[in-house]
């Protein structure tokens, strides 16, 4: 790390790039973790001044490429080049001295310090005296080339997600890097941030750059990248550059419906139209099939339980099965975090609660689910008020939650796949007071069967599990409540791989046609568009809306609502 | 691949669960753990399987190796030392009965150790437990009449220790589940409290001291009653007493509990993540108080069994540092009965050959003290050897040739714009 600030960009010369080695270059690049291989031979080239975007679900590779790239690890064979030049950096530090900076998913900025002092900090640890002066220069450069300005003397903690995120593009690009590498960058931000973040992307590439955009979203890949590179498994699938909207010039280019191809390995057209939402294919609301598409779906999960005519539970006249009526709920230091919230659930029925994270949805999650206790207003479920009542009594009164924080609060990662999946019904299994191993493990079998819970053995701790088999898990245990009235899911697809969204929200669709209600509380407005019958908003603690999804124009209200403006 | 972490398996470990915890009853072996590597490192496989056995033996002798030189300096010739030590530890009948006794003290309150342990918390409050429960034990077995039989007299005895110890322990766990002090800190403090106790109760003629007849009375309580005492196990020569079949039978019925039952299952869930098990609607204040509290049950009876084995008194010097070997005992066992039991018997086969090296040896106490120490230490310091690390990969640096940044304009000492 350099103990100054360097000089103003000396802006990498676009046309030289192009002929002289590429920015970065992986050749055949490999990572063994053990027994699994992360990463597994995989090739790949970045030139100066574009955008390249590397695609992939979970546990494709993404994370372990990033973190070799950028020194956290060493590859366990296979070559790094930058710029030409053999690259092994050994630490973060060193990759940074190279020119390779990082933008992590999460942000490493102290919430207590100013910005000023955030960007300082770490550098020039060998002088008496920060380098205020030269901060001041080389941000006025990059405010001048790339029209990122920051404000120095914010603190970290008073900033919004999207500028706090601008402030971290900037600190990475303080040293002037080769290459930027910016991991997952949108999953915390709102529609408008997220354009914003797209355009950054151009210009800091434009200035020549290199800006490695590593995502699971289609729709921004499609905007913003030059090529892109799918990984699958641990190897390259395919990659090349990209077809873009505005740059119909190259034909040759891939496609959205190409990458979906390569992400997943089947073709497009085969996905649920929820799943394509969710990787940004479908842009807009759902078409009158999707509908059609999504009960299908149902029914071939419904299995389990007797299936009901869709439309019927959804009748107007049917008593909502869940209500909340002018429920507040404030935090720990007295601030209202969910204020004066209005909802009804009819069975049958999947409602959605759109927002940008940090709007009092969790709050309002953790009153419904009996984690916190709201300070006014009444949740009754089937006519029975539980405003009050622990999560034991809403569990035995049919209420299912599956939490927003899975490792935190779905599972108990460290007990086997059985014991999380009967841990609420012990009970059941009792003979002479020791626990009744079979009994317990065909049970568990069975759901595991039931909700495809993919697993070894399901001795295996939780934590053995992906993402994706965890959460149905979780489902696993919390739709096959006995009696099950209402549902209420946070974030259910969030980090989860393509086939894993597509079973989850099946399961959550079949749930809904055997008469359950369904609350969904997601920020993947995509998919919320396409799974729910109404979605509401939340915005400072209200709820906006309902928008209805079947109105042409949802898409637009709900993102107009989720900035704050009256319906 | 260069680095020993990057061997087959090694992933499978981590997935198993944290190297600091025994995997809970229904998880059975990690994955990885049969699986066999190449046929080139095999052999190196095989070494880095054992290591669980392997480093703490290592340990041990790197630790008596010290002491020896220690023993040297105060005059002792390592073999002088070494036999005095191997007779204090099972050269005679009576050596390995007290030895035995000693170790069944240290299992009680380990065992209350790992249960307290499976839901999360850390009971350092032996001592203090251990104390109380002694006051108790020795109100109920000196007030007795003598006409009462041993088949009720022990029982009570045994129950008074468990109350004490119990009542004790859930200070600190009404603490911990009401007000979230830590119980680290409560059980720690309150061990000079419960200690202060135990030394005022034996002060005071008006609580447990013996009749006050002369200036010479000593200041601890008056023997037991006879049918209050301990049986002996009958072995010859031995004074091992029924505590060992006690402090056995108390080992196997925590593990059972906690492997075989709802309730154990549940403490695990607890101890593993407080918000899932909410969550799920258990009982959670409930689990850790009782869990808690049975820590403190289990240590006071082990100061139960202290005051009804020889000599039948209670003294100042009864708890002495058992509450604390036996949350090392805890400690080192790692969520495991088994262990607990092997490790508890070592030391307190150590703890009395310690003894013997005193006294046939003429080695200062202290410096058996520190051997024991050094031990503890060497066992729980490298503990870390015994799992593989693959969190965090080791850095292979073959070639590092980039001290200073690779481009000239990248020196970074101007600053000017």
């Amino acid at each position: 790390m350099p103990t100054t600030l360097p000089p103003a960009p000396a802006a990498h010369d676009v046309q030289d790039g192009a002929t002289a080695a590429p920015a970065l270059a992986l050749r055949n690049v490999t990572r063994v973790f053990g027994a699994h291989t992360a990463l597994d031979g995989v090739d790949l080239e970045i030139a100066g001044g574009e955008v390249h975007c590397v695609l992939g679900e979970n546990g494709a590779g993404k994370s372990t490429l990033c973190n070799i790239v950028f020194g956290s690890m060493p590859p366990t064979s296979g070559q790094v080049l930058l710029g030409g030049e053999r690259f092994a950096p050994a630490s973060p530090a060193d990759a940074l001295a190279r020119g390779v900076a990082m933008v992590h998913q999460h942000f490493s900025l102290v919430p207590t310090l100013t910005v000023e002092e955030n960007m300082l900090l770490g550098r020039g640890v060998r002088r008496l005296r920060p380098d205020r002066a030269g901060l001041a220069a080389r941000l006025a450069a990059i405010a001048e080339t790339l029209g990122l300005r920051v404000d120095l003397d914010a603190r970290a903690e008073d900033l919004s997600v999207g500028a706090r995120q601008r402030v971290e593009i900037v600190k990475a690009l303080l040293d002037d890097p080769r290459i930027l590498l910016l991991d997952e960058p949108t999953a915390v931000l709102g529609p408008e941030e997220v354009d914003s973040l797209l355009a950054t992307c151009r210009r800091v590439a434009a200035a020549g750059t290199a800006v490695v955009l590593v995502t699971h979203k289609l729709g921004e890949v499609m905007r913003v990248g030059d090529r892109a590179t799918v990984l699958r498994g641990g190897r390259v699938a395919g990659s090349g550059p990209l077809a873009r909207d505005d740059a119909p010039d190259r034909p040759g280019g891939l496609g959205a419906a190409d990458l979906v191809g390569l992400m997943v390995g089947r073709d497009a057209s085969s996905l649920d139209p929820v799943l394509a939402a969710s990787v940004g294919v479908v842009g807009q609301g759902p078409a009158p099939q999707g509908r059609q598409e999504a009960a299908r779906t149902a029914d071939r999960t419904v299995a389990q339980t007797s299936v009901r005519d869709t439309t019927d539970g959804r009748d107007a006249g049917t008593p909502p099965v869940l209500v909340v009526s002018g429920l507040c709920v404030d935090d720990a230091d007295g601030a209202r975090r969910v204020d004066d919230v209005d909802l009804a659930v009819r069975p049958g029925e999947i409602v959605g609660i759109a927002g940008v994270e940090g709007n009092g949805q969790s709050e309002l999650v953790a009153a419904l689910s009996g984690a916190l206790r709201p300070s006014r207003g009444t949740v009754r479920l089937g006519g029975t008020d539980i405003t009050g009542a622990g999560p034991r009594r809403r569990t035995a009164l049919g209420l299912g939650v599956v939490p927003e924080d899975r490792h935190h609060e779905g599972v108990v990662t460290g007990l086997s796949v059985t014991t999380n999946l009967l841990l609420g019904r012990l009970r059941r299994f009792r003979r002479f007071g020791l626990l009744d191993r079979r009994a317990m493990q065909a049970s568990a079998a069975d759901l595991a069967r039931r909700f495809d819970v993919r697993t070894a053995s399901l001795d295996a701790p939780v934590s053995s599990l992906s993402g994706g088999n965890q959460q149905k898990a979780v489902l696993a245990r919390e739709l096959s409540l006995d009696p099950l009235r209402c549902v209420v899911a946070a974030q259910p697809t969030r980090g989860l791989d393509l086939g894993a969204v597509d079973d989850v929200v099946g399961h959550l669709r079949a749930a809904a046609s055997a008469g359950v209600g369904v609350l969904v509380v997601s920020s993947e407005l995509s998919e919320l568009l396409v799974l729910c019958d109404r979605v509401h908003v939340a915005y400072r603690g209200g709820l906006r809306g309902p928008v209805p999804t079947d109105a042409p124009d949802a898409r637009d209200r709900v993102a107009h609502l989720m900035t704050g403006a009256a319906a | 691949m260069t680095a020993p972490t990057s061997a087959p398996g090694a992933a499978a470990d981590v997935v198993a669960g944290s190297p600091g915890r025994d995997a809970p009853a229904d998880t059975g072996r990690p994955p990885g753990a049969q699986r066999s590597g190449a046929p080139t490192t095999a052999w190196r496989d095989r070494l880095l399987d054992a290591r669980p056995v392997l480093v703490p033996v290592a340990a041990v002798l790197g630790a008596l190796g010290v002491s020896t030189g220690l023993a040297a300096l105060a005059g002792a010739t390592p073999v002088e030392a070494a036999t005095a030590l191997w007779e204090g530890m099972v050269g005679t009948p009576y050596a390995i009965g007290s030895s035995l006794n000693v170790a069944a003290v240290l299992l009680l309150v380990a065992t209350g150790f790992l249960v307290a342990h499976r839901a999360g918390l850390v009971n350092v409050g032996g001592e203090g437990q251990i104390a109380v429960g002694a006051v108790a034990a020795t109100a109920v077995g000196t007030t007795l009449p003598p006409a009462v039989p041993a088949a009720v007299a022990l029982p009570l005895l045994l129950l008074a220790a468990a109350f004490g110890g119990a009542a004790w322990a859930s200070i600190a766990a009404w603490l911990a589940v009401r007000r979230g002090v830590s119980e680290v800190i409560t059980t720690l403090l309150l061990n000079f409290v419960g200690v202060a106790v135990l030394v005022l109760s034996i002060h005071e003629e008006a609580l447990l001291r013996q009749p006050v007849t002369s200036s010479e009375t000593l200041p601890q309580s008056s023997p037991l009653v006879d049918s209050a005492h301990l049986p002996l196990l009958g072995l010859p020569d031995s004074p091992a007493t029924t505590a060992v079949v006690l402090a056995l039978a108390g080992a196997v019925a925590g593990s059972l509990v906690l492997r075989r039952t709802a309730t154990g299952v549940r403490l695990a869930a607890v101890g593993m993540s407080r918000p899932a098990a909410l969550r799920l609607g258990l009982p959670v204040d409930r689990l850790r108080f009782s869990a808690l509290t049975t820590a403190g049950a289990a240590s006071g009876v082990a100061g139960g069994v202290l005051v009804a084995s020889v000599p039948y008194v209670l003294d100042e010097g009864l708890a002495s540092g058992y509450g604390f070997s036996g949350l090392v005992v805890g400690l080192l066992a790692r969520g495991s009965f088994t262990a607990a039991v092997g490790i508890a018997t070592a030391l307190g086969f150590l703890v009395s050959g310690g003894i013997n090296l005193q006294l046939a040896a003429g080695v200062p106490a202290s410096i058996t003290q520190i051997a024991e120490s050094l031990i503890i230490l060497g066992v729980a310091g490298t503990a870390i050897w015994t799992v593989r690390r693959t969190a965090r990969p080791t850095r292979t640096r073959p070639w590092r040739p980039w001290r200073r940044p690779a481009t000239p304009d990248r020196t970074g000492t101007e600053a000017t714009s």
